[in-house]
């Protein structure tokens, strides 16, 4: 009968047999090996029970619940700390972010370029006669778009005219062409026209442009009194200073 | 089992089978946060980590409470190695989140690798007994419930307005029918 065997299990398990029963029970422990797994499987089954419905058990599983959840709400405190620690950063960029403006903005009491790139307007053509190029380099210029005066001014045959070269070189400078600018103010500059001063104050602006302040200031030195830039390189020489 | 050198992180497990709260925070302190940020690696979230945590605890301590177990390996390996397989098998049963692993090569020590494998066929184990007893009758499973909730049998008696002598048998009778249905089950065979 398997409901006496289970009621045997259950009285050995809880040590009530009497001496004569718990020896015949061991004896067959130990030479019946199905009694053996059958005990084994009903003692292993027990102990499930008891730890599955124990006190012990239900209070454990609260007591961890709430730990876990203690320690996985702090983590995520931490990280909100974290984030706190982040926008420090972000303060002490932004304040960098200020410094180097203001840096920057006492660099810019430095004069720079656009303060000086007034360029008076192009007047070599009158009509739209003549060359062509020319007249586009010049409607270019006046209308700032230096890029196309550009090119327009490098199809130009035969560019011997210093004001039209100065033009030119002011073309270049916009358009941060330096090299060949230099070569055309130097050219103009060491000629006798009226635009020689004009060529050295350009050759000012665009060493300025390129922030090489000390070579800017060497042109601006060479602009006479009777030149109409003079006033503006005194400035510049002053803001360089 | 040989009794190898117990090491002495068992602390760590006996404080689990005392419900220490203070092994428990540390368990926490000291082991969560690698857990975390593994799961958190290989496309879970914080509350997932959580939650396999909190499993792999209650595996640990049920297999203490019903087999014992004797560490003889660090326990934040054993618990890792747990947890890490715990979390795979979760993503393996939701396929269709994009399983990619980010594992460092680390070579699991045997020790590790075979304590955490047992502990896992407990756990199946556990999973099965619970399935089964869900199978039982009604009047067995209150009587299985009431006999281990309450200290002693004559108080159950009394709950149950029955005779000591009726829910001692009864109580032999349902364990004894939880074993039939546990052995019948194919699951049994291959967790022995």
């Amino acid at each position: 009968m398997q409901e006496e065997l289970y009621i045997a299990f259950e009285n050995y398990l809880n040590n009530e047999m009497t001496l004569e029963q718990k020896n015949a029970f061991e004896n067959q422990l130990k030479n019946d090996e199905d009694f053996k797994k059958q005990f084994e499987l009903y003692k292993e089954t027990n102990s499930f029970l008891e730890v599955k419905f124990s006190k012990e058990t239900s209070d454990f599983k609260e007591n961890l619940k709430s730990i876990s959840e203690n320690h996985f709400a702090n983590s995520t405190k931490k990280k909100s700390k974290v984030i706190s620690l982040q926008s420090k950063w972000f303060a002490i960029a932004a304040m960098l972010v200020v410094f180097i403006g203001v840096w920057y903005l006492n660099q810019g009491a430095n004069p720079s370029y656009s303060d000086y790139n007034f360029h008076n307007e192009a007047h070599f053509v009158e009509r739209s006669e003549g060359n062509p190029d020319l007249k586009a380099a010049q409607d270019y210029f006046n209308a700032k778009d230096y890029q196309k005066a550009s090119e327009s001014f490098a199809k130009i045959d035969n560019l011997t005219n210093p004001e039209v070269q100065l033009f030119y070189a002011i073309s270049l400078i916009e358009t941060d062409k330096y090299s060949k600018a230099k070569i055309l103010l130097e050219n103009v500059s060491q000629g006798d026209s009226v635009y020689k001063e004009e060529a050295i104050w350009y050759l000012a602006l665009s060493s300025l442009k390129q922030r090489k302040y000390d070579e800017s200031k060497k042109y601006l030195k060479q602009i006479t009194e009777d030149s109409e830039k003079y006033s503006s390189a005194q400035k510049l020489l002053n803001d360089l200073e | 089992m040989t009794s190898k050198n117990l090491h002495h992180d068992q602390i760590y497990i006996e404080g689990l089978c005392n419900n220490n709260s203070s092994i428990i925070e540390t368990i926490y302190k000291k082991f969560a946060p690698k857990v975390t940020h593994y799961i958190k690696m290989n496309s879970g979230s914080a509350d997932e980590a959580q939650d396999v945590i909190q499993e792999v605890l209650i595996t640990i301590y049920n297999q203490a409470k019903t087999k014992g177990l004797a560490l003889t390996c660090p326990f934040d390996a054993y618990f890792f190695l747990l947890c890490k397989r715990k979390w795979l098998n979760e993503l393996k049963k939701s396929s269709n989140k994009e399983v990619t692993i980010k594992d460092e090569n680390v070579s699991i020590d045997k020790d590790v690798e075979k304590l955490a494998i047992e502990t896992e066929v407990q756990d199946e184990k556990q999973s099965l007994f619970d399935e089964m007893f869900q199978k039982l009758g009604e009047k067995c499973q209150e009587v299985l419930k009431l006999s281990f909730i309450t200290k002693t049998m004559e108080e159950v008696a009394k709950k149950m307005n029955v005779t000591y002598a009726y829910v001692r048998k009864k109580k032999s009778i349902c364990t004894g029918q939880l074993t039939e249905l546990i052995q019948q089950s194919g699951r049994y065979q291959s967790l022995k």
